[in-house]
């Protein structure tokens, strides 16, 4: 378990199986609720989460793997692809500079 | 705890480690998917059978197949492994894997050709390993000025006796295993027991296994059926969206009322985009519905099977744009249909375990949204 300030975020990493598919559909949303944040909203393969991240977001089922490629990141794991509380916790974190658990 | 959540990381080591090597897999595969479509779209076009024959363009099916695919795929393993220097070792590798498969090995007294996916999965990262031990032994030790030198002539020499080992020893032994797989899928056609495919691959495809079964198992094989049949079943077996777009009808229409409001969305999503990630959460916060997505998978494999449907190329991703882009001329109905029937099976199978179990769904996802308040 790791925190960082919501302030020190400048790279969320959405990470997926082939970092193709549904990490991109994530972008794009992420991007949209982030902007103006000065946050660089990138995706990528789980097994090949670049080492400068600084939030990873994954899907519970890809969790162990992440946890397991980055273990000194904070990731923060979500069920649903469409609506997931867990997207708020990171956007709500980074606009208020609140710590951020994962 | 819930049941909501897919199985804790100690519990599930092996399959971060299924996942991890199938992800290995498809990402040698994944990046080079135009390709193979611009492929399916040639042969879909051009071959006898094809929408608008031409027998000089259909010259560029064989070769295509045979040489550019794999070694896409060979390049892309070895850079996984080593960039682009592993990437160049990988590719010339493949070359000697690919080159001996459009030349053929001897089996059973039938010279058998074979577009060698599994052998460039296997030759490019290779490739990409041995030139990363290289230059890990080397490193520091090259007199100044000589770097280039080296690079080139290590790179150069080692592909080259990777190229006639791979031409010699890995290809044959692929084509063997190859030949012996497409057997192994012939029978199961014939005797009407592919259905039984969906047991495991419908599971296992929830588990975000999706891409590793498909791209790195189910893909290799379909592309050698279709290289010989012009079509293959195996590209329909995981990448069907009909299930998925049951399942996310069944929840639209009777699932509990706080999750309906997503289900259109993620339809869309699915079943237009092609990423069917976006299904899997739905069958996992109520897992009995694995059973749904069983039963309307067996069902489009067997209509596919009796309508003797196949695709020419992997639908990637799978969206029923993709289907159609990839479905041979006059096969529309079979493929159609199958996808049709994965749909309407899974939405009543579905219907029936949601109208079942809603009320226990309800503070499943309660206990859900709490784990993300409380981190595990």
């Amino acid at each position: 378990m790791t925190t960082i300030s919501g302030n020190d975020v400048r790279r969320v990493v959405l990470a997926c199986e082939a970092g193709m598919g549904s990490s991109v559909l994530l972008v794009t949303q992420l991007r949209d609720r982030l902007a103006g944040q000065n946050v660089e909203v990138v995706h990528s393969p789980v097994s090949r989460i670049p080492p400068d991240a600084d939030v990873i977001v994954v899907h519970k089922g890809l969790e162990a793997t992440a946890r397991k490629v980055a273990p000194e990141k904070v990731v923060v794991s979500f069920n649903m692809f469409l609506g997931d509380p867990a997207f708020d916790r990171v956007v709500e974190a980074i606009k208020q500079g609140k710590p951020l658990e994962g | 705890m819930s049941m909501a959540v897919p199985a804790p990381a100690g519990t599930t080591g092996w399959r971060a480690r299924v996942q991890r090597f199938g992800g290995f897999l498809a990402a040698m595969v994944i990046p080079n998917i135009g390709a193979f479509l611009a492929w399916g779209l040639i042969t879909a076009f051009f071959i006898p059978t094809g929408w608008i024959p031409n027998e000089d363009l259909a010259q560029l099916v064989g070769p295509m197949i045979f040489f550019l695919l794999p070694i896409l795929i060979g390049y892309t393993g070895g850079y996984l492994v080593h960039g682009q220097r592993g990437a160049v070792v990988g590719a010339i590798a493949t070359a000697g894997v690919a080159i001996g498969g459009f030349i053929g090995t001897e089996i059973g007294g039938e010279v058998v050709q074979t577009p060698m996916f599994l052998g460039a999965m296997i030759a490019g990262p290779l490739g990409g390993w041995l030139i990363k031990q290289f230059d890990g032994r080397v490193a520091g030790r090259i007199p100044t000025g000589f770097e280039m030198l080296v690079g080139t002539f290590s790179a150069g020499i080692l592909g080259a006796i990777l190229a006639i080992l791979s031409y010699w020893g890995i290809g044959p032994v692929v084509a063997v295993v190859s030949n012996a797989a497409g057997d192994a899928v012939e029978f199961l056609v014939d005797n009407t027991l592919l259905p039984l495919a969906s047991i495991i691959v419908e599971p296992a495809k929830v588990l975000f296994l999706n891409n590793a079964i498909n791209h790195g198992v189910l893909a290799p094989l379909g592309v050698a059926e279709a290289a010989e049949e012009g079509q293959s079943i195996l590209f329909m077996i995981e990448t069907n969206p009909g299930p998925g777009l049951g399942l996310l009808g069944a929840y639209w229409l009777f699932g509990p009322r706080s999750i309906r409001p997503s289900a259109p969305g993620a339809i869309i999503i699915h079943f237009f985009g092609g990423i069917h990630e976006i299904y899997f959460p739905y069958v996992l916060m109520n897992p009995i519905l694995i059973v749904a997505m069983i039963a309307g998978g067996m069902s489009a494999v067997l209509t596919f099977v009796v309508t003797g449907a196949g695709l020419v190329s992997t639908p990637s991703p799978g969206s029923i744009f993709a289907y159609l882009a990839v479905t041979p001329k006059g096969e529309h109905f079979g493929v159609l249909a199958g996808v049709a029937v994965g749909a309407i099976v899974t939405f009543l199978v579905a219907t029936v375990i949601l109208k079942a179990t809603v009320r226990e769904v309800e503070p499943v996802l309660d206990a859900a949204v709490a784990t993300e308040r409380v981190p595990a």
